[in-house]
Parts: structure tokens; sequence; C-alpha cells
């Protein structure tokens, strides 16, 4: 039956959300893009999130021993997600955990890497992160073409390749590489021949770690680094060899961006709804409220932020139902990723040359949003997978 | 809790709505635009459908199933053909504005005077018409309604809903489009009051069903020019392969596809909230605004996807295009909607806010 109520436990969690956000997040992230760094390892704020029993894994631990954490839907994760973004996306990005690449080990990994790799997060000591390796220099919303190799040498494998804008992985304990087998491969085969490998830090030849100058987002680091004959033994190849037949490799990096999508767009409708209630609230101290113009840009932003957290939260409720969300899921992306943009420009609009001092949160937001339309595909990828769906675009 | 799904019911009714535009509302779509009315069998069929009263409560005998439904549902008809679901729909908005505003009893003189729906009824918004102020009667000029006949008139402005039953004059006009329905300029020259109504929740109540009667319409016209552009656009060929296949053309339609599930979504959630009582007219208003924006838009691309062929009446796309234009004009069109929840939305220092209301 339609219903477009949110549920009184999600709720709950979104009033959490928001007081952490106001309290925590916020300061954060506002004090990280002012030192045009991100947030040290050691910063106390860290330990607080551990305090709060953050930076955790989702897995129950070996045999289940452990009560799993609730497992919310779809649409519950992604209206925190707005909540978080709406208080800050580069911090909760920069937040410990287990990241990107718990989903593949929870739906991938063999019970002794569950163990291995999940098991230091199920009650950890310190913050802890790890990361998802994919883009590279060559290979950004390109998935499909990444040239890092993956070979294999005894009862080992040796990478070589480069990555780059990895988030925490000069921090993280270990990094969930992609690789290919032969990057000669056209590009049908060389989905099948991609592998996932965990490398963990300090592995010789894992180096080179470069965190990036970014324009916003500061809170989170940005990081290239290099493989140059980095040796993992085969228990580190994700699953196991048995589970890489056909495409299976590339077809589980590409779950994860499929409900990564939606994610992205809610984090972009979080920020879009910052810069709307910055702007209003500019107006009303400033006394603009009274204009048509100003009060006709701020109906044009509420109604594409209104319109892109409907999109997005389809999206969602299809993941939840199980159904396919590929065009959803794209178009989510797509439409909240350019309305974030449009928000945050007309938002340094109304505010004027106030945003031009380099010091309003409208416009770090104008900074930060971009990326938005970047990450997990361009808006111009989005919509060739659209097409593709929908009029046969061919590849 | 949050779900997307139509229930059983509704799943149901939407079937037989979609199967009668399909069938029956598409295929002689230019035949009733030429003779500017439906054909006697088609008001028939409809009859037995018994579509007309879906979102009129069961006290008053209707199925009692809701704007949501009624949404949906004339989405569904306007995709095979908007003239003729507003010719087959006896009370358009006007029914459900007025029992909004004046109650049961109200709705009930409606019925009087139309026999239960024999003959249609219209709903006006006052600032689509030009009202003169008369110590007697009634005296406005509307330069186009898609009727040109009714039993009566439902008159909406910010001091409530008028019944007028009597006196109400048609100088047939050509109309830009929805000609199956007629059209018409009305004329009331000191026509007698039969009632009025004043209830300030009332009031905006009805003009945020009103506003999403007709938005789901123009949807409908808009999904069906989206469709059709969207298969011709995969068999015509230009340059070597299906004109699809160039980006340019994919990007435009996948745009205009956003556009319109995005707008689809607002139309929803805005009518969930009148179902559920919830707080509905900013949100009809902005549902309403976007409606037409994407109409703008969406309307012309399909015309510009067929090139040539889009100009010529030859294809339905150039009636799609007046026909969702000439709507989105009504209900004081998208100044009075961006105006309305431009000043609502700014009284609110968090207008956006998650969980108000437990609802989006």
């Amino acid at each position: 039956m339609i219903d477009y109520r949110i549920d009184p436990e999600a709720q709950a969690r979104l009033a959490e959300a928001s007081e952490i956000g106001r309290k925590e997040l916020r300061p954060a992230g506002l004090e990280a893009d002012r030192r045009g760094a991100p947030i040290p390892t050691d910063d106390p704020f860290f330990d607080r999130c551990l305090e709060r029993g953050e930076g955790g894994t989702t897995w129950a631990g070996p045999k289940g021993q452990r009560a799993p954490r609730r497992r919310s839907s779809v649409v519950e994760r992604l209206l925190i997600s707005e909540e978080l973004a709406y208080w800050d996306r580069g911090v909760v990005i920069a937040l410990p955990g287990p990241g990107l690449p718990e989903n593949n080990v929870l739906a991938m990994g063999t019970e002794e890497q569950k163990e291995r790799f999940l098991g230091p997060f199920l009650a950890p000591d310190r913050p802890r992160w790890a990361c998802f390796g994919m883009t590279e220099p060559g290979a950004g919303s390109d998935a499909a073409a990444i040239r890092t190799t993956a070979r294999k040498d005894g009862d080992g494998w040796i990478l070589n390749g480069a990555k780059c804008f990895i988030g925490a992985a000069s921090r993280s304990d270990w990094i969930l590489v992609q690789a290919t087998l032969d990057p000669t491969l056209s590009r049908g085969k060389g989905r099948g021949a991609q592998r996932a490998f965990f490398v963990e830090q300090g592995t010789p030849g894992l180096g080179g770690f470069k965190i990036e100058k970014k324009m916003g987002l500061k809170a989170y680091e940005s990081t290239s680094f290099a493989l140059d004959d980095v040796r993992v033994p085969a228990a580190n190849l994700l699953g196991g060899e048995a589970r890489y037949e056909s495409s299976a490799g590339f077809k589980t990096a590409m779950r994860t961006f499929n409900a990564g999508r939606p994610q992205i767009a809610a984090n972009a409708v979080g920020m879009a709804r910052a810069a709307l209630d910055e702007s209003i609230r500019f107006a009303k101290a400033n006394d603009l409220l009274g204009q048509d113009r100003v009060r006709d840009r701020i109906e044009a932003i509420s109604r594409k932020v209104r319109k892109a957290r409907l999109v997005c939260l389809k999206a969602g409720w299809l993941a939840d139902e199980e159904r396919p969300n590929i065009v959803e899921a794209s178009m989510s992306k797509a439409l909240a990723a350019q309305m974030a943009q449009e928000a945050t420009t007309l938002g340094l609009e109304l505010v004027g040359l106030v945003g031009a001092r380099g010091d309003h949160l409208i416009e770090k937001l104008y900074r930060d949003v971009k990326a938005m339309d970047i990450v997990e595909g361009t808006g111009q990828v989005q919509r060739m997978i659209i097409a593709r769906t929908l009029v046969g675009l061919p590849r | 809790m949050f779900d997307l799904e139509p229930d059983d019911e509704l799943a149901l009714v939407l079937e037989t709505a979609r199967r009668l535009a399909s069938e029956e509302l598409g295929p002689p779509m230019r035949t009733h635009e030429a003779e500017r009315r439906i054909s006697p069998a088609l008001a028939g069929s409809w009859e037995e459908v018994g579509l007309s009263t879906l979102d009129v409560p069961t006290e008053l005998d209707g199925a009692g199933m809701g704007c949501l439904a009624r949404v949906h549902v004339n989405e569904a008809l306007a995709e095979g053909d908007v003239g003729a679901a507003i010719a087959l729909d006896p009370f358009g908005p006007a029914l459900i504005a007025l029992l909004e505003v004046g109650g049961p009893d109200a709705a009930r003189a409606l019925l009087e005077a139309t026999q239960d729906g024999k003959r249609r009824a219209l709903y006006v918004d006052a600032r689509d018409a030009r009202v003169v102020p008369e110590a007697d009667g009634l005296s406005l000029e509307v330069p186009w309604v898609p009727a040109e006949e009714a039993a009566a008139l439902v008159l909406l402005d910010d001091a409530g809903a008028r019944l007028v039953v009597e006196g109400l004059a048609f100088d047939p006009v050509r109309g830009a489009g929805v000609r199956a329905a007629g059209g018409a300029a009305l004329r009331l020259d000191g026509a007698p009051v039969a009632g009025a109504w004043h209830d300030a929740v009332g009031i905006g109540r009805a003009r945020a069903r009103a506003r999403l009667h007709t938005a789901s319409l123009v949807l409908g016209v808009l999904s069906a020019t989206w469709k059709f552009a969207a298969a011709y656009a995969q068999e015509r060929q230009a340059f070597g392969r299906p004109i699809a296949h160039h980006q340019a053309l994919a990007f435009l339609i996948t745009d205009m596809r956003i556009a319109l599930d995005a707008a689809r979504l607002l139309v929803h959630e805005a009518a969930w909230r009148v179902d559920r009582g919830l707080p509905c007219e900013t949100e009809a208003a902005s549902a309403w605004a976007e409606t037409i924006e994407i109409a703008r838009t969406v309307g012309p691309n399909g015309v510009q996807i067929l090139g040539g062929h889009g100009f010529m009446a030859d294809y339905p796309v150039e009636k799609h295009m007046r026909e969702a234009r000439a709507l989105s004009l009504l209900h004081g069109g998208y100044d009075a909607a961006i105006e309305e929840a431009g000043r609502a939305l700014v009284a609110q220092a968090t207008p956006l806010s998650l969980g108000q209301e437990g609802a989006l």
C-alpha cells in the first residue's frame, strides 16, 4: 500500500543523527575545511566516535556469537545518510569503520576472511579504517577499464598498478584492491578477469601514498598509491577462486556501486537542504524574504530537493524490495547531484559577495557538493546507463 | 513503512483504466478531437466502469478511494487521450472541491444539480476568471474551459466556494487542445449563487486537490509523449543508426524520463498527504509548479525528437504538446503556484527537515 511515512524507529534514529550532526559533524567539517587537511587519525573526534559505538562492523562475528547489529532498510539508511550529509558529508566519509568494502566482504568473503578482516572491527580498540581501491588514473567511471594487474605466482598473487582518489587509504588497516588478470582483454572479457584482493597496510610494495589536495570535502583523505610487485597470499583473494566464475568479480564491485548511487544521491539531497536552510536563514536575517525574487529562488530549490529525495527513496525502496533499480539508482544520482549544485549556486547568489569571502557555509557546500556529480559515476555516465536500459544505447 | 506499491484494489482499478485508455480512448483520439466530443458508446462504457466517483467518500455513494487513487487513474486515462478523459469525467475536481469546503450537504447540492453525474460540473479557480463584484448574483468571464456545457459551476477563491447552477453561458472557442471535451469561454451575468461556503482549511485542501487532479492529467499526456518519442527514436534511423543511439538524443530522452518520474512522485506524495489529512497545500502547489515546468520541456521535446514528423498532425506528439501546455495554464498557472509555495516555505526555518509529522 502506498505510504510515504517515516516509521517511528527511523524517526528516532534521524533525531539521533541530527543531534550528532549538530554537535560533532558540522564543527569538525568546518574545522577541517579551515585547516585544509583531513581530520588527523589521533583527533579526539574519532575517540568520541568509538565511545558512541561507531566505527564497527555489522558482521555478527564468528559463528554469529554477537547479536548482529540491526540492519536497517535501504530507505532508512538513505534517510540517515541525507541527515548526516546535511551536517557534513566530508566528516561522514572520514568516520572510522570497514567502510565501502564491508558489503563486498559480507557478500563474497569466506568465513576466514570475515574473521580476519572484519574481526578487528567487532569491538575496535582504536579508530580503524578499511577502504576499497577501484579508481585509477585512467579508469574512473568506467570501472571495467582498470589496469592494475594481478598475476598468479605460486600460492600467491603479485599486484602491480596505481590507484587514485581512494578514501582513507593511508590510514586503512587493509585495502580491497580491484585488479585484472589481463588488461589486454577486450572489454567484455575484461570484466570477467577482474578480482579483488585484501592488501594489508605495510605489505612490501604498497606505498607512495599521496594525500591529494582537494577543492572541498577536506575532512577525509583522498589518496593515491602505488602497488609495486605487491605479493599477497592466495587467502587474500576475496571469496577464493571459486567465486570468480564468469564476471562475478566485476559484478560484485558494481553491486556495491548500484547500492552506492542512491547513497550519493541522498548525500547530495542533505547538502542541498543545508544550503536551502542557510539561504533562508540569511534571507530572514537580512529582510530579504519580502522579495519575490528571493522567495521564487527558495521555492525552486525546495522543489528540486524534494523531488530528488523522492527519486532517491524510490531507488532505495526498489532495493529493499529486491527489484531491479539500475535506472532509478542512476536517475537518483543524476538528478540529485545536479540539483545540489544548483541549490548551492542559487544560495551563493542569494548571499551575494558574502559568499565570495570563503568563510560561508554555502560557499563550502558549493565546493563540497561538486564531487557528488563525479564519484560513483558522473552524471553523464548515469545517463548512459539509463539510456542503455530505456532505449538500448549501445555500449 | 515507505512503500510505493499500490494496494490490490487500486491495482485493479488502474488495470481497468489503462485498458480503457489504450483500447477506447487512444485509437479514436483524432476523431474525438475533430468532432469536439466523445462517442455516445464510449460514454456508455464509462458509466459501466464507474470511475467517476472513485475519490468521492462512501457516504456520498462513492468508492472512497481518495486523492491518490484519483491521480493514478487520471494519469492512466490521460495517457490514452486527455480530452476524452476530461469529457468522460462529469465532475472533474468540482465535486471534491465543494466537498472539502462545504461538506457533504454542499456536495449533495451539486449532485442534485447534475442529476448524480449525468451532466457535467465545472470547477473554476477564481484566478483564472475575471470576476465582477456585484451585489446580487455572480458575474464573471473565463477565457477558456474544457467544456461546452455544464449543469453546475464551482468557483473557488480565497473566501470560499460558490455553487452556481443557473445562468452558465458558453461561447464555443476553437481551443488550443483538449477538444474532445469541447472548449468555450464561460460567461456569467448576475447568475444566482445556489450556495456559498467558507472553510479556511477546506479552501486550501480544495485548491490542492484541484491542482493535483489537473497535474495528474498533464502527467498522463507527458507520459504518452515520452513513450511515443522514445519508441520512435529507436525505430527512426539517421546517420546509420537509430536516432536514440546518438548520445545527444539518448540523453534528451533520459532527462525527459527523469523529469517525468520526479514530477510524478511529487504529485503522488502530495496526494498521499491529502488522504492522510496532513498539510498538503504547499506540496500540491509545488507539485503543480513542477508539472507545469516539465510540460514546458517534455512536450516540445517530444515533438523535437520526431523532427518534421512531430510537427505534423499524423503523430500524437504535437497534440500532446498543445494539450499539456493549455492545461498547465489552469489554477492560476505557474506564477500563482510558486508564489504560494514560496510564501509558505519561507515561513519555516527548516522547511524540509526529515520526519516532520512522520512524513517526508
